[in-house]
């Protein structure tokens, strides 16, 4: 307890900032707590839009309680683990790439060269484009077996080596290439790759971007030292590049895990969840009719968010800092 | 080994010459300071003989080889920079060890050269933590130590310690004199402080504008001065230049004498004025005297017990064998 007489101007420094921020940390809390907790309320309850035969289960009620038994119902159906399981490969696969390509594509233009500036613009501009608008793209004039530009590539050379094929010299050794065939991403067994795919492009500007503006905060002298010391290119980048980065990759892990969880307009766009869902599509499937097992779904898709979330944080601090 | 020879070397950025022509010869166990104003290309020349800038023109000798062209890791030196440079990442052990690591040194003779070099510089206890957790001087002594266990040619020191508070400096000083003695190697140390540069010495190279004005021992610097320039760089507090008609009584467009080599009291020497500020160090006291006739203000040490007052009228006696004499290019005349 604080005594009042000299203590009172500094209790009401204190005080006044504190008062100050309550709206603020009200409102988020709100903004968090009644969302999860409604969440939570109709994970546990049954809760249908539409029951001809059950019609009191179509108003949240907490008489209708079902306990666990919208968990239950979501464990057991077919496509739950499968749904982690795309989850996992498209937020991993996605991180892994970004952060690849973003530190090479990162180093690569933070050296001088002409026209750096348009070529930093030109490089930003994917992260502009809508995501619906990414995917239609994407699937439609690139990744299109016969009309986009994977098509005309795969057509393009199996031309070329049909022709080579008649050559006098080397004709032999093109008869031996196989025909190509497009791969087709609204398959089943390929439309992942298609939102890895696109998505990748997407984002891959967001983590050069960050990645740059660390990069110019890294101390020159301590790379001239490492000169001196004998440090070759790559020695430099592996022992003072990729740790001064390391924050910057932990920010754009952790900002991409959440957004990639939800992935959702890619998912629809490409195949319409055939051979590729994730939690959220499941639980937009749930939510045509059973909010309360969308719900469930919901709450196991918090789970799965922080579990990956603290593996890579981990998991990239173990790796990067010595 | 370590005898490093400057022959013509110049350095231009773009169209600005920041090195005139310049010849320079540091021997083998010398203890060589740049000295001279910031912006007078210091910190270039000794990245020039690191091999961190490239020679515009001219010849870098070490050991009687021509570095000009070698990369700055093959020519022997090692490096210590005014932010220290340290890798923030690894601990003080680790960053140590680097240098030896890139030469891809066995562990077991890695270990023994970092905690030598750890015994050398006090930093035993601190070998398991980052170079965040340290202070100042000890982020200095751990840069130094780096430079150590490469055992190079030479040290180059860029203002090592212009970014420690003037207590640490002065200790710094004293360790890195003795690290010289102990090693004897050659060491290039950079700095703007003449203090510095007189203490730590055995030869100083004052630059001023790229030029050497100077090359000579603190006291053949302190002595005869070869020009104005190094007359008033050298030497705390500086020394007091004599325009006018008392200058000529000695044959000389400016005369200089140092503050030490007048004597104040209140009744003799030749010349007279009014004391304005006076500076107290307890040993030894400046005055500041003003309105003798001579010059703005004449600057005079005294004996800390000489009590004058602001105001009080004193008289001035120069020491006659030790007045330094310039003519109108500023040039001494011997
Ligand atoms: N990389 C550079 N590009 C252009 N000018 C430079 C560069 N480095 C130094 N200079 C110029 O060279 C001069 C000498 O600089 P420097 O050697 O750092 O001086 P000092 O260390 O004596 O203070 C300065 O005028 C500075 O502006
Ligand atoms: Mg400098």
């Amino acid at each position: 307890m604080r005594r009042a007489a000299p203590g009172s101007r500094v209790m009401s420094d204190r005080k006044l900032p504190r008062l100050l921020q309550t709206p603020a940390v009200l409102l988020l809390l709100i903004w968090m707590l009644i969302p999860l907790g409604m969440t939570l309320y109709f994970s546990f309850i049954r809760y249908v839009l539409n029951s001809l035969r059950r019609p009191e289960w179509t108003t949240p009620s907490l008489s209708n309680w079902r306990g666990f038994g919208n968990y239950q119902f979501v464990l057991n159906n077919k496509d739950f683990l499968f749904a982690i399981q795309n989850s996992l490969l498209i937020v991993c696969s996605i991180l892994f790439l970004t952060v690849i390509l973003g530190v090479l594509i990162a180093v690569l233009i933070n050296k001088a060269f002409p026209g750096r500036g348009i070529v930093r613009v030109l490089l930003i501009s994917p992260f502009f484009v809508m995501p619906a608008v990414n995917a239609v793209l994407w699937i439609n004039m690139i990744l299109d077996p016969v009309l986009g530009l994977q098509g005309l590539a795969v057509n393009g050379i199996n031309g070329m080596i049909a022709s080579l094929q008649n050559a006098p010299v080397v004709g032999w050794f093109f008869s031996l290439w196989p025909q190509l065939e497009p791969i087709s991403f609204r398959a089943t067994q390929t439309s992942a790759y298609a939102v890895i795919i696109m998505v990748t492009w997407q984002w891959t500007p967001f983590a050069v971007l960050i990645f740059m503006t660390s990069l110019q905060s890294e101390d020159q002298q301590q790379k001239e030292a490492a000169v001196l010391d004998g440090a070759g290119l790559w020695s430099q980048f592996r022992f003072l590049t990729l740790p001064h980065l390391s924050r910057p990759i932990a920010i754009v892990v952790m900002i991409q895990a959440i957004f990639h969880l939800s992935l959702y307009a890619e998912i629809e766009i490409v195949s319409r969840g055939n051979g590729n869902k994730n939690l959220p599509y499941l639980i937009g499937e749930f939510a045509n009719n059973n909010i309360g097992a969308a719900s469930a779904t919901g709450i196991f898709a918090v789970i799965l968010a922080n579990i990956v979330a603290i593996f890579l944080l981990r998991m990239i601090g173990k790796t990067l800092m010595e | 080994m370590g005898r490093i020879v400057l022959e013509n070397v110049t350095k231009s950025f773009g169209d600005a010459q920041v090195i005139p022509p310049l010849n320079l010869t540091i021997e083998d166990g010398e203890f060589a300071v740049f000295v001279g104003p910031s912006g007078c290309g210091k910190s270039t020349l000794l990245r020039l003989i690191a091999g961190l800038e490239e020679t515009t023109s001219g010849q870098i000798l070490i050991d009687g080889e021509d570095a000009t062209r070698v990369p700055p890791s093959k020519r022997g030196l090692a490096m210590v920079f005014q932010s220290y440079a340290l890798y923030p990442h690894m601990t003080v052990r680790k960053n140590i060890a680097f240098p030896l690591r890139m030469a891809k040194m066995d562990q077991a003779e890695i270990d023994k050269k970092v905690e030598g070099a750890a015994k050398i510089l006090n930093l035993a206890d601190y070998l398991e933590q980052k170079p965040g957790q340290l202070s100042g001087g000890q982020r200095q002594r751990v840069a130094i130590g780096r430079a150590i266990v490469r055992e190079p040619a030479a040290f180059l020191f860029d203002e090592p310690l212009s970014n420690l508070d003037a207590a640490l400096r002065v200790g710094m000083r004293l360790e890195i004199s003795e690290l010289h003695n102990r090693l004897a190697t050659t060491m290039i140390y950079v700095t703007h402080d003449q203090v510095e540069a007189m203490t730590m010495a055995n030869k100083i190279v004052v630059l001023r504008a790229g030029h050497i004005e100077q090359v000579g021992s603190p006291l053949d610097l302190y002595r005869t001065p070869r020009n104005l320039f190094v007359a008033g760089f050298i030497g705390s507090p500086k020394m007091n230049f004599i325009e006018g008609s008392e200058a000529e009584k000695h044959g000389a467009k400016t005369i200089g004498i140092r503050p030490e080599h007048i004597t104040v009291s209140a009744d003799s020497g030749p010349w007279e004025g009014t004391v304005g500020v006076s500076e107290h160090l307890g040993s030894d006291t400046f005055f500041h005297i003003h309105n003798s006739g001579l010059a703005e203000t004449i600057t005079v040490r005294a004996d800390g017990e000489v009590g004058f007052k602001h105001g009080d009228r004193v008289r001035l006696a120069p020491r006659e064998d030790v007045i330094h004499r310039f003519d109108a290019e500023g040039l001494r005349i011997a």
